[in-house]
C-alpha cells in the first residue's frame, strides 16, 4: 500500500517517479479521469493513488458510479479517446499514460491483463476458444510456433480446470456455460505470465457455485504465475478471503485504504463502517437490522466542495462541507488512511449500528404464536411444471422433457417469509409463475387463502385471488411503466378493485409514507428516483390492494450493497407492521438468511432440503446445501482464510438428462467419496424428502464424509 | 448438408406454387386481352376474337379454373408456359429475356456490394471525422434520389463526355450494335455499351450496403469482446479489423441475399431507360398487353430467385456466423 502520500499532486506525482516503492510493480499517483457530457465534465475518478506489491492483492471496493472500473480502465489505457486522464501509472517504474495505443499494446495482454464482468459478452462469438486464446500469444510471441502455442494453450485450459482442453480448443464460446467462459478469460489473460492481473467484478455475473469455483481458479492463476492481482468488486465478502489490501472508493475518490484487517475490523470512515454494516451475514443468526446508509451518491458532474459522503454521513457536521478531506493517517496503524476529518472519534468501539440509527428488529404480532397454530397463506401439493422438449420443422416430435418443475409441495403460514434458493435453472421463477399462474388445468394443487386453483374456473375467484398476493420484481426499473407517475401506478390495481376516487387517493397517501418515500413525489415519474427508491415504489404497488401474501422475485439483487440494505430493513418492518407473508426467491444466500424464517433449496426441479433457516444454515445436511452455503464468502477475513469449502465440480446439468437416481449424483461431493456398493444406492434410487426434527431433506448419506478433492483451505 | 437442402428446396418449390397459382388466378380473372382486340383495324368480331384465343389457349369463356387446369397440364407435361394474345410462345422468349437482365446486372451487384461494405467499414472506422460525413452524407442523398432520374443524370454525362472527345465512346442505351464483327470489336462494343449502366446502377446502388455496414460495425466497435481483444494487446484498429468486422458481417450477409432477386426482378427502370429489354421489363409490359401467360411466368420465375436468395443467405449466415449450424 501507498506508503508517502502528501497533500498537492504535484508532490504525489514525483513521489511516483522517485519515492514510490522501488519494488513495485503498479504505482499509481493522482489519478484524475474526466469525461465530457451532456451535463457537462464528469469527474469520475478524482486521485487515486496506490501501489502494488508484486504477488499481492488489492481489492478496490465500491458501489456502482464509485469509479473503481474506470481506474481499471485507465491503467489499461482502454478508455475512450475522448477522456480526459491525468497523474501517472507507473508500470515497474515506466510511465504508461500518454503512451500511443500501439505503444501501450506492448504492456496489455503482457505486462498487465484484465478479466472483465461479463463472461457473456466478452469472447467473440465467431472464433473458437483456441484461437482466441492463441491470438493472445500470438500478438506477443510473434516467432512461436504453431505446436508451441497450441500446446500452452490447451495447458492454460487444463491449469484453469476445463475438462478435455484438447477438445475443447475448437468449440465456440456459445457452448460454454457462463462459469466455463470465466475460464477462458482468465486463460487469455493468463496466457503471457502477466506481473499484474486487473480482475473487474469477475465473479458479479455467476452463480454462487460458479463463483466459487472461478474465485478458485484465479486464486490458482496468481499462484501459477506469481502476479499481482487487483481485484476489482462491490462484494466486500468476495475479497475478505483474498486481498492483502484494501481500497475504499466513493464518488470516484479513494475514501479509505489499509490491509485487509484495518478495513474490516477497524474501519476509519463512516462510508466503509455504514458498508460493512449493510452486508448480511450468512454464517449468523444475528436478527438485528442492517445498516441503512440513506441518499444516494453524488453527481460526479458538480463542483465537490466539501466531503462527497456528507450529505449521507449522520455524524457530519459543518466542518465536513468546506474543504475536502484527504486522506489521512489513522495513528497506531501503519498504511492504513481514512478520509474523513472525524477519523480519531471512530476508533474501536465505534458502532456503525448506533451511528447510521440502524432501526430495532421489528416485532410482529406472529411472533409469539406457535408456526402450526397461524392460517395457511399459500399451500403447493405436488405441483409439476413438464416443459416438452420439441424437434421437426413442420411436425414436431417430442425427443424429451424438461422437468423444469418436479413435484413441489410446501407451505406459507400467516406472518412467515419462506425463500427459495439455488442456481440459475433449479426452477425457482418457474414455481413463482406456476403460482402466479392459478388455472385448473395445472398439474398439482395451488391454495391461495383457502381457495384452490381446481375450483377458480370463474374470473370472480381470480380476482379474490389476485387481492390476497402480489408481486415484487427483480429490476424496478423494467417494472415501471416509465409513462405513468407514481401516482397513476399505484392507483391502477385500486381502481381495478373499483374503489372511489377520493379513498385511491388517500391509500396513495397512505402507501407512500408506509414505503419511505414523499407523498409530495406521486406525480414524478419512475425515471425521477433512484434505483433504491424504485423498488420502494414496486412494494408500494404490491402493497396497495393490501395482499396477505407478496411474492419476492429477487427483491435487492438489481441494488447496490447500501440501498439494499434500506430495502431489507423496509421489507421486514412492512412484514412485522402488517402481518404480510413473503415467499422469496433469491441468489445471495446472506439476504435470505436475514429475512426468511423458512428455506427450501431447490436443485433441478425438486426440494433437496427445506426448514427453518438458522437449522438449515447452521446445519445443513444434504451436501448441496453444504456446498451451496460453503460457496458464499463471508465478510470477514480471518474467518474467510481458515475457512474450508466445497468446491463443486462442473455446472448444473441439464435438467433434460436428469439421471435416475439422486439428481444431485453427478456433483455431489459426498456420492465421490463413498465406496461403489453405496454409491449404487444413489444412482438407482430416488431419495425422498424425509423429516428429521423439523428439517426436511432427501439424501440418502446426510453429514457424508466430502470427498477430498472437492475441498479447498487456502492456508 | 444435402439433406438440408432437399428439404428447403421442397419447402420452397410449394411455396413457389402456391404464388404462382394465387398469380395466375389473379392476372386470368383481372386481364382480359379481348378488349385490346377491339382496338385493333378492321374491328375483329368477339366471335373472331375468341375463336383465335381458344387457338392459343386464352380461351376467353372459359372459367378460370379451366384456364388453370389448362395451363398447369401444359406446364406439366409439355413443359409449355403457353402462349401470349398475338401469338407468340412465353418459352422462346423467356431465356433470352432472363439472359439480358443477368448480363445487365451481374458486375453492377458485384461490384455494388465491395464498394459498398467496404465504403461501410471505412467510414464507420472514421466516425464523424469528414470522410465519413461525406460519404454517408452521400449516401443518403442517393437513397432519396429516383432511380429513373439518377440513371438520366448518368447518360447525360456519358452524353457529354462524348461530345467532348468528339467521338463516340460510350453507348447510353441498347446491349450491342447490331451487325459487329466478332472478336475484338465485338468485345469493344460490348463494353462500350456495357459501362453506362454498370457505372450508374453501381454509384447509386452501394448507399444501401454502406450505412448498413457502417451502422452494424458501428455497433459492435464498442462491444466487450473488442474490448477483450485490445486488452490482449491488439491495437484499436487490429481488434476492430479481427473481432468486431465479421460479427457485423452477419446481419449484412443476410440482407445481399434478399436484395440481390429484389435487383433482378424489380430492374424495370433500369432495363427501359437503357433500353435493354430483361425480364423486370417484359413483366410490366405483359400487364400492359393483358398477357396472362407471361405475367404469370415472369412472377413464377421471381418467385425462384427469392427462394434461391433466401438458400443463399442460410449459407451466407452459416459461413460467416458458427452459432448457426445447418442441420
Amino acid at each position: 500500500m501507498s506508503t508517502n502520500i502528501s497533500h498537492t499532486p504535484a508532490e504525489r506525482l514525483r513521489d511516483a517517479g522517485l519515492y514510490a516503492p522501488g519494488d513495485a510493480v503498479l504505482s499509481v499517483r493522482d489519478l484524475n479521469v474526466r469525461f465530457n457530457s451532456e451535463n457537462g465534465v464528469v469527474h469520475a475518478v478524482r486521485g487515486v493513488d496506490f501501489d502494488l506489491m508484486p504477488g499481492k492483492t488489492l481489492g478496490i471496493v465500491g458501489e456502482s458510479g464509485s469509479g473503481k472500473s474506470v481506474t481499471s480502465m485507465a491503467i489499461m489505457g482502454l478508455l475512450p479517446e475522448t477522456a480526459d486522464i491525468s497523474g501517472s501509472v507507473r508500470y515497474k517504474g515506466k510511465e504508461l499514460l500518454g503512451l500511443s495505443d500501439k505503444a501501450m499494446c506492448k504492456h496489455r495482454g503482457s505486462d498487465i491483463a484484465m478479466v472483465f464482468q461479463d463472461p457473456l459478452s466478452s469472447l467473440t462469438p465467431v472464433y473458437t476458444v483456441g484461437n482466441q486464446i492463441i491470438e493472445a500469444l500470438t500478438v506477443h510471441n510473434p516467432t512461436m510456433s504453431k505446436q508451441a502455442k497450441e500446446a500452452r494453450a490447451v495447458e492454460l485450459l487444463r491449469m484453469v480446470g476445463i475438462p478435455s482442453p484438447k477438445d475443447r480448443l475448437k468449440a465456440f464460446p456459445h457452448e460454454f456455460s457462463g462459469g466455463m467462459r470465466q475460464r477462458v478469460m482468465i486463460a487469455i489473460a493468463i496466457a503471457n505470465d502477466p506481473r499484474v492481473l486487473i480482475a473487474d467484478e469477475p465473479t458479479t455475473a455467476l452463480d454462487v457455485t460458479i463463483q466459487a469455483q472461478v474465485l478458485e481458479v484465479l486464486h490458482t492463476a496468481q499462484e501459477e504465475t506469481g502476479a499481482a492481482v487487483v481485484m476489482i468488486t462491490h462484494d466486500l465478502g468476495v475479497v475478505a478471503g483474498m486481498a492483502d489490501d484494501i481500497m475504499v472508493m466513493y464518488a470516484g475518490k479513494p475514501v479509505e485504504t489499509g490491509t485487509v484487517e484495518d478495513i474490516y475490523y477497524n474501519p476509519r470512515m463512516p462510508y466503509s463502517m455504514g458498508l460493512l454494516g449493510a452486508v448480511p451475514r450468512v454464517d449468523t443468526a444475528n436478527k438485528q437490522s442492517l445498516v441503512p446508509i440513506e441518499g444516494t451518491p453524488p453527481n460526479l458532474a458538480l463542483p465537490v466542495t466539501g466531503c462527497s459522503f456528507a450529505p449521507r454521513c449522520p455524524l457530519a457536521s459543518d466542518a465536513c462541507l468546506h474543504g475536502e478531506p484527504e486522506p489521512v493517517s489513522v495513528p497506531g496503524s501503519e498504511g492504513h488512511r481514512a478520509a474523513c476529518i472525524k477519523t480519531d472519534e471512530l476508533s474501536g468501539e465505534a458502532n456503525a449500528h448506533a451511528i447510521f440509527q440502524a432501526p430495532a428488529k421489528p416485532v410482529s404480532k406472529f411472533d409469539g404464536v406457535a408456526r402450526l397454530e397461524r392460517e395457511k397463506v399459500l399451500e403447493l401439493k405436488d405441483v409439476k411444471k413438464h416443459f416438452p422438449l420439441l424437434k421437426g420443422a413442420l411436425i414436431k416430435r417430442r425427443i424429451g422433457t424438461v422437468k423444469a418443475v418436479d413435484g413441489l409441495s410446501f407451505d406459507i403460514r400467516e406472518g412467515e417469509c419462506l425463500s427459495i434458493v439455488g442456481e440459475s435453472g433449479c426452477g425457482k421463477t418457474t414455481t413463482l409463475l406456476e403460482i402466479m399462474e392459478f388455472h385448473p388445468d395445472q398439474v398439482g394443487e395451488v391454495v391461495i387463502g383457502g381457495v384452490s386453483n381446481k375450483v377458480a374456473t370463474d374470473s370472480k375467484t381470480k380476482m379474490a385471488m389476485r387481492k390476497e398476493m402480489q408481486m415484487v420484481f427483480q429490476d424496478p426499473t423494467g417494472a415501471l411503466d416509465p409513462r405513468f407517475t407514481v401516482y397513476e401506478v399505484l392507483a391502477e390495481p385500486l381502481e381495478n378493485l373499483g374503489m372511489p376516487r377520493a379513498a385511491v387517493r388517500k391509500r396513495i397517501m397512505e402507501l407512500m409514507r408506509l414505503v419511505g418515500l414523499q407523498a409530495d413525489h406521486v406525480n414524478r415519474f419512475p425515471n425521477q428516483f433512484s434505483g433504491g427508491q424504485r423498488q420502494r415504489i414496486g412494494i408500494a404497488r404490491a402493497l396497495a390492494v393490501n395482499p396477505k401474501l407478496v411474492v419476492l422475485d429477487e427483491p435487492v439483487s438489481a441494488l447496490d450493497v447500501s440501498v439494499q440494505a434500506g430495502v431489507i430493513n423496509l421489507l421486514d418492518q412492512l412484514r412485522a407492521e402488517l402481518g404480510l407473508s413473503y415467499l422469496m426467491v433469491a441468489h445471495d444466500l446472506s439476504v435470505v438468511r436475514h429475512i426468511s424464517d423458512r428455506v427450501a433449496v431447490m436443485y433441478l426441479g425438486k426440494i433437496v432440503e427445506t426448514g427453518d433457516v438458522d437449522e438449515v444454515f447452521d446445519n445443513p445436511r444434504h451436501p448441496y446445501t453444504r456446498a451451496l452455503l460453503s460457496a458464499i464468502p463471508v465478510p470477514d477475513p480471518n474467518l474467510e482464510r481458515t475457512r474450508e469449502r466445497i468446491i463443486l465440480q462442473g455446472d448444473l446439468p441439464s435438467p433434460l438428462d436428469a439421471p435416475k437416481g439422486c439428481n444431485f449424483a453427478t456433483r455431489c461431493p459426498v456420492f465421490a467419496a463413498l465406496p461403489a456398493a453405496k454409491q449404487e444406492k444413489c444412482l438407482t434410487l430416488e431419495p425422498p424428502l424425509a423429516s428429521e426434527g423439523q428439517q426436511e431433506f432427501a439424501c440418502f448419506f446426510p453429514d457424508g464424509e466430502i470427498d477430498a478433492d472437492m475441498l479447498v483451505v487456502h492456508a | 448438408m444435402l439433406k438440408y437442402l432437399t428439404k428447403r428446396s421442397g419447402i420452397y418449390l410449394i411455396m413457389i406454387f402456391l404464388t404462382t397459382s394465387a398469380g395466375y388466378f389473379l392476372a386470368v380473372s383481372t386481364l382480359k386481352p379481348a378488349v385490346l382486340e377491339q382496338e385493333k383495324i378492321p374491328r375483329p368480331t368477339p366471335e373472331q376474337v375468341a375463336a383465335s384465343f381458344r387457338g392459343l389457349g386464352l380461351d376467353p369463356d372459359a372459367t378460370p379454373w379451366e384456364r388453370y387446369i389448362g395451363w398447369l397440364g401444359g406446364i406439366i407435361t409439355r413443359w409449355d408456359w403457353g402462349r401470349s394474345p398475338n401469338g407468340a410462345f412465353v418459352n422462346a422468349e423467356f431465356a433470352d429475356r432472363v439472359l439480358v437482365s443477368t448480363r445487365l446486372f451481374i458486375a453492377s451487384i458485384i461490384l455494388t456490394l465491395i464498394i459498398g461494405v467496404a465504403l461501410g467499414v471505412y467510414s464507420a472506422a472514421r466516425q464523424y471525422k469528414y470522410q465519413d460525413r461525406v460519404i454517408t452524407s452521400y449516401s443518403y442523398l442517393v437513397h432519396i434520389l429516383p432511380a429513373p432520374i439518377a440513371y438520366f443524370l448518368v447518360q447525360l454525362g456519358a452524353i457529354s463526355v462524348n461530345e467532348t472527345v468528339g467521338q463516340r465512346i460510350f453507348f447510353v442505351t441498347g446491349i450491342s450494335t447490331p451487325g459487329i464483327e466478332p472478336g475484338w470489336p465485338a468485345f469493344v462494343d460490348l463494353v462500350a455499351h456495357y459501362a453506362v449502366p454498370t457505372f450508374a446502377m453501381t454509384i447509386f446502388g452501394w448507399a444501401g450496403y454502406q450505412i448498413a455496414q457502417r451502422q452494424y460495425l458501428l455497433d459492435n466497435v464498442n462491444a466487450d469482446f473488442v474490448r477483450t481483444a485490445r486488452a490482449k494487446g491488439l491495437t484499436r484498429n487490429q481488434a476492430i479489423r479481427r473481432h468486431a468486422l465479421r460479427v457485423s458481417f452477419i446481419p449484412v450477409a443476410q440482407s445481399i441475399a434478399f436484395t440481390i432477386p429484389a435487383i433482378f426482378t424489380g430492374g424495370f427502370f433500369a432495363e427501359a431507360i437503357f433500353a435493354w429489354p430483361g425480364i423486370g421489363l417484359w413483366s410490366i409490359q405483359s400487364i400492359g398487353l393483358q398477357d396472362v401467360n407471361v405475367a404469370t411466368a415472369t412472377l413464377a420465375y421471381g418467385s425462384v430467385i427469392f427462394a434461391i436468395g433466401a438458400i443463399l443467405a442460410d449459407f451466407a449466415t452459416t459461413l460467416v456466423d458458427p452459432r448457426v449450424r445447418v442441420q
